[in-house]
């Protein structure tokens, strides 16, 4: 177990490496120049040199990449260049909000489809579950701005039962007052197409061989799908959720924008509006890491949840 | 056995047959197409040419709302009687004879704005329904483009690191391995500000972002088939590289291909949306369903519905006929993955 | 009488052509009786509706089938049962075994918690009564450390020990009848016989009657009372399992019986069912081989091995095939026979170094016309190619589906230059097929309007087009019904002595083997444990795992 998480860390080096070259090389050939944006309309020609210097920005490129390199290393990840707050505070500050609003979202989800999605199952082929999949086909092909904005119109605007926007100190009150409508909102949406995937999922696992022998036991059917179906479908239910927890820690821009919820994804297009380098490279980076920390651990999940797994 | 008659079916062939049979799926397929002759017409300038124009009273309702009433603009009211003369003070007054004569050489058009339009108008005035098409067209394009570069880069990258395997194979994993660890969000802004706005550039952006999907499940199929017979055949039969990827494998997992790029021009036409909203979509001259629904929300708080409606009911249409027609054509092309009937 | 089904008719619902609901028939009006406490035999090939008359006595069948007539347990008819009746009977009164344990058991469950389960639902046992039941059952059907092994799950066992974890949950809660459906089918022939003896031991012991589904009418032979011959959905015949074998009065039953391979008899050419009925006698006449044939292939020391990943970095050596020396002539058939992970299939493909991709190390000599394969280069390696082909054993995968057969003929004759334009290709494509037994036609058909006989028989006009000097043949007829492979096998050996090739028989069935080889080779864990001729391989087998694999074969009826 320990030989397989050592390798496993090793392993993410390379892929490390590989965002911080793309990150860096992106900006490096293509962003527009940062002396220029912080310098702002009225810089002369001096004062844009001045602030190169300082940012080292005259430096060859792999010096500049060298520089960069070691700011990793040492967990020095600058100020940004828009606010000259330290990268590092404004990670952490703006995390919490994200994170309220996003596990949410994905425990809901997640929880919700599981038992939608076995009904539909149980009824496959009736009218009920045609309903249920030309309904959810339909939901889905509408935009989720269009959701949002109708349902922040029509619950907050119209009725009042939430705020339209907004964002306070209290982890509490922002559980409470200001993340159930976008939180309600976007997971109602998410619904539909997790349950059709979930649906999928369990209909795949009732064509099994072993379905067949526990109806041959003499199993009632609601045994079966919930028993011995349901278990076996938690390992694609697994990978899916594997899938949506790195999101999690990015968070919806959307919904953030939308709702005017500090979180992270609101920074990074503030950041990216700015070219704010710092901000953008330092995020990317601790994204990335957590991304991969969070497939580590699900990896780890599997081996429970499907003893055929054998980490080695 | 009417064998000399009876011309062989290929397997698109008998997918077709199977399509045909499948009445919803052909009836999305009409609408569909549909749509792709209105994305003709429209992108030739045969229909929707004059989106920008200001035809309208802003906000006007559609046809079937009626106008709005005329408290409802706000008007000033204008004092009646003739004006009062101040040629004395007036420093002007002089001039006024010169301009009155040099003014009357040119016409002004006095366009009568209309009451109300087909779908309505947006706050400047420009008809919805002009916009709504134009939209389809950009939207439309920019998912079927995009889906197209993502499925090219994702089959082409897919097929060798399954096929070869090996060092090659590592490689290419290193590279979905970075794509897919920065957040896809990240990923579409760096791309944005170095390709700036428009069609083109979203289309880039896209595509290029949208293709570790396909990737993985190209890279897959692959894997599978490289180990089957009939390739091992043609191995032993001295059949080339290129040869067993492209001629004996490709021809058997391009059905999975075809599935992704349909799922995917759906996935980047409503991505295009929240591009859009967030600004970095298509360019500022340009309509889309994303920039219609952004100025959706400010409508929205004043009671204007029709834009909102006209795009939402518009874009639902679309990608549900499109999604269906996905579904059917994979029913078609492999029965087995039919979800149990 | 326990169970007699009378006039079943199943249906499958196909979906709807315009407008109309199709459907095809498997079961078209079957009817017989399971007395108590004996074996009946239900035989067919593939598509006979065997299966399927099974599954229906316990509705055990997808939704979208519709049966008819009558089934009667116990006074009930089955078919007519509500849903909770039938749950009752489901487990308790009538149990089954299927044929591929490792996917009938739940992957994620041990062995423990499947086994309680029939024994809490249907005998009302508390979970630790039936965990002390489960213990006892699995040392009932010979499972080494039950205790342990109720907390194992289903990977980790065997193939054998899967099946016998099967029987123990069937015999759970003593039923009266087993259905079993081709259940040694998917072992190792070793470990079918041990099967089948604990079966027959079992059905004694409990006094059940069992229902045995199969194909193999060797393996019906030994075990049955009676036994129910199908064929296309409709019995044949009926009848004591002497009077089958001794007097058989069906056409198709006495083809059947006839077009076996069997290790007693020899004859030079297999019986197939229209030889059969159609009234002709075997062909025991043989062609006799040339004991100076020049040698085509000398094989010393052939190694092959796979590096597995184990610990943080390392990699661990596994040996397929440890050393393996053969001379193969002109005109003569090697055999090579083993179970499952002998290596018999890796030696094969090592030969035509078709593992190239993978990781792994080669090592040895193969001597082919006075040059090692093994070393030469590519460009060298391409010509001699062709000289060498080979046969795989899945029909359905062998051939690609998105080309024609025509294509897929003319594919190796464009990459070797042979012929000398595309009509002169498309004529000895033809001209080939003719030979294998198919028409003209066959050219713009595809491989999935063909059955897997005929594609396997492509397969080989394939090989041939290359006009080789050696087919390596991997299996080629264990996936045909015993009808076809006879015609196949025979078609094999015409081939041979009309071209004078040389064949490399790979296969697990003896006595497949038996008939077309000349020497046999026979491998267990990648060694080579005995080689000699045939003859004399099965009449005096050396060593102890021959003489074990000679007496797994099922030899069917032995006589009161």
């Amino acid at each position: 177990m320990t030989a397989y998480l050592i390798r496993r860390l090793w392993q993410m080096v390379p892929t490390l490496l590989g965002v911080v070259l793309l990150v860096f090389f992106l900006f490096k050939f293509f962003g527009g120049d940062p002396a220029e944006i912080l310098g702002g309309l009225a810089a002369t020609e001096e004062q844009i040199n001045a602030i190169r210097d300082q940012l080292g920005l005259n430096e060859p490129w792999w010096v500049q990449l060298g520089i960069f390199l070691k700011q990793i290393v040492t967990f020095d990840w600058g100020k940004s260049w828009a606010t000259n707050e330290p990268v590092a505070q404004l990670f952490m500050s703006r995390m919490p909000a994200t994170l309220t609003v996003m596990v949410p979202i994905l425990l809901l989800e997640v929880l919700l489809a599981i038992p939608l999605a076995m009904g539909v199952a149980y009824v496959r082929g009736s009218l009920t579950d045609r309903a249920v999949m030309i309904s959810t086909t339909i939901a889905v092909s509408i935009s989720l701005l269009v959701y949002v904005i109708v349902f922040q119109y029509f619950f907050a605007f119209r009725l009042g039962w939430f705020p339209v926007q907004g964002w306070s100190d209290s982890f509490w009150t922002n559980l409470t007052t200001y993340t159930p409508l976008p939180v309600i909102v976007v997971s109602l949406v998410a619904l539909a197409p997790q349950t059709r995937l979930y649906r999928s999922f369990f209909l795949d696992e009732l064509g099994h061989d072993y379905v067949r022998t526990a109806r041959a036991k003499g199993l009632p059917e609601k045994t079966v799908l919930m028993k011995h179906v349901l278990r076996n479908a938690l390992i694609p239910i697994m990978t899916n959720v594997s899938v949506l927890l790195p999101g999690v820690f990015v968070g919806s821009v959307l919904i953030e924008v939308f709702f005017s919820i500090p979180g992270l994804g609101r920074e990074i297009l503030l950041a990216v509006n700015r070219s704010d380098y710092p901000v953008i490279q330092a995020f990317a980076i601790y994204l990335a890491a957590i991304t991969m920390l969070v497939n580590l651990i699900t990896d780890l999940l599997y081996s429970l949840v499907d003893p055929r797994v054998v980490l080695k | 056995m009417s064998a000399a008659a009876k011309q062989s079916r290929g397997v698109w062939a008998l997918a077709w047959t199977r399509l045909k049979a499948d009445r919803v799926g052909m009836v999305c397929l009409w609408i569909v197409a549909a749509f792709m002759v209105l994305v003709v017409l429209t992108a030739m300038d045969v229909i929707a040419g004059n989106w920008q124009k200001e035809i309208g009273v802003p906000n006007a309702p559609p046809h079937i709302v009626g106008p709005m009433p005329p408290e409802a603009v706000g008007a000033i009211e204008v004092p009646k009687g003739p004006n009062v003369d101040l040629s004395d003070i007036d420093p002007l007054a002089p001039r006024y004879a010169e301009w009155e004569a040099a003014a009357s050489k040119y016409k002004t058009e006095e366009i009568t704005r209309a009451e109300t339009l087909p779908l309505g108008a947006d706050r400047l005035g420009r008809d919805i329904l002009q916009k709504v098409l134009k939209g389809a067209e950009v939207s439309i394009v920019v998912g079927l483009l995009a889906a197209l570069v993502a499925t090219f880069i994702g089959t082409l990258l897919g097929a060798v690191s399954g096929f070869f395997g090996g060092k090659i194979g590592d490689l290419l994993e290193w590279v979905y391995n970075v794509f897919t660890a920065i957040p896809s969000i990240l990923l579409i802004f760096a791309f944005a500000v170095i390709f700036g706005r428009g069609v083109m550039s979203v289309v880039l952006i896209l595509g290029l972002t949208g293709w570790t999907g396909i990737y993985r499940l190209v890279r897959a199929e692959f894997m599978k088939h490289r180990q089957r017979d009939y390739v091992r055949s043609a191995e032993a039969i001295g059949a080339s590289s290129a040869s067993r990827m492209f001629k004996h494998i490709l021809p058997n997992v391009s059905h999975v291909a075809l599935v992704q790029l349909s799922l995917h021009v759906v996935s980047f036409i409503k991505s295009e949306v929240i591009l859009s909203y967030l600004g970095l979509g298509v360019s500022v001259d340009q309509v889309s369903w994303g920039t219609m629904l952004s100025e959706a929300q400010s409508e929205l708080i004043l009671g204007y519905w029709w834009q909102l409606a006209a795009v939402t009911v518009t874009m639902a249409v679309f990608v549900t006929a499109f999604a269906l027609f996905t579904d059917a054509l994979r029913d078609a092309l492999d029965p087995k993955l039919r979800g149990l009937e | 009488m326990l169970l007699s089904i009378q006039d079943l008719k199943v249906a499958f619902r196909l979906g709807k052509e315009h407008g109309e609901q199709q459907r095809a028939l498997a079961v078209k009006g079957v009817s017989f009786d399971i007395p108590e406490n004996s074996t009946v035999a239900l035989v067919g090939e593939s598509g006979s509706g065997k299966s399927v008359t099974a599954m229906s006595i316990l509705n055990l069948l997808p939704t979208n089938a519709e049966r008819s007539g009558r089934i009667l347990f116990q006074g009930r008819d089955l078919l007519q049962a509500s849903q909770s009746e039938l749950l009752a009977v489901r487990g308790k009164e009538i149990a089954c075994v299927f044929q591929d344990p490792m996917s009938s058991l739940n992957p994620v469950f041990t062995v423990g918690q499947q086994l309680v389960e029939p024994l809490i639902t249907h005998l009302r046992m508390s979970a630790k009564q039936a965990l002390v039941r489960a213990e006892e059952l699995l040392h009932e059907v010979g499972i080494p450390e039950p205790k342990r092994r109720l907390k194992a799950y289903p990977h980790e066992m065997s193939g054998g020990q899967q099946q016998r974890v099967m029987i123990a949950m069937a015999l759970a809660c003593e039923p009266k009848l087993l259905i079993a459906d081709e259940p040694t089918t998917a072992l190792d022939v070793t470990i079918q016989r041990q099967v089948m003896e604990l079966m027959g031991k079992l059905k004694d012991k409990h006094r059940m009657s069992m229902l045995f589904i199969s194909h193999d009418l060797g393996v019906v032979g030994e075990i049955s009372d009676h036994v129910v011959v199908m064929r296309h959905g409709e019995i044949r015949e009926k009848a004591p399992v002497a009077d089958i074998f001794n007097a058989p009065q069906d056409g198709y039953t006495k083809a059947l019986l006839a077009c076996r391979p069997s290790l007693s008899e020899n004859p030079a050419r297999l019986m197939v069912i229209d030889d059969h009925i159609a009234g002709k006698a075997a062909d025991m006449d043989h062609k006799a081989k040339d004991p100076d044939a020049p040698v085509v292939l000398e094989v010393s020391g052939l190694k092959k091995s796979f590096w597995l990943k184990q610990g943080l970095f390392g990699k661990r050596e596994f040996q397929a095939v440890k050393g393996v020396n053969f001379k193969l002539r002109k005109g003569y058939t090697l055999g090579v026979v083993g179970e499952s992970g002998s290596g018999k299939t890796t030696m094969g493909l090592a030969l035509l170094r078709l593992h190239e991709q993978s990781n792994g190390t080669q090592g040895g000599q193969v001597m082919f016309d006075g040059r090692d394969l093994l070393t030469l280069g590519r460009a060298e390696w391409l010509q001699m190619r062709r000289r060498i082909q080979v046969v795989f054993q899945n029909p359905y995968a062998s051939l690609n589906p998105r080309f024609t057969i025509g294509q897929t003929l003319r594919e190796p004759m464009e990459i070797h230059g042979i012929g000398s334009s595309t009509a002169d290709r498309e004529a000895r494509a033809v001209a080939l097929l003719v030979k294998v037994g198919l028409d003209e036609t066959a050219m713009h058909k595809y491989p999935h309007e063909f059955s897997g006989g005929q594609r396997q028989r492509i397969a080989i006009a394939r090989c041939l087009t290359l006009q080789p000097e050696v087919l390596v043949l991997d299996e080629a007829v264990s996936a045909l019904d015993v009808s076809v492979q006879a015609q196949v096998l025979n078609l094999l050996k015409d081939l041979q002595d009309e071209f004078g090739l040389s064949y490399i028989f790979i296969s697990h069935d003896l006595a497949v083997v038996k008939f077309i080889s000349d020497e046999v080779l026979v491998m267990q864990n990648g060694d080579v444990v005995e080689q000699a001729a045939t003859a004399e391989l099965i009449a005096a087998p050396r060593e102890d795992y021959t003489r074990r694999l000679l007496g797994a074969v099922p030899r069917g009826y032995q006589g009161a």
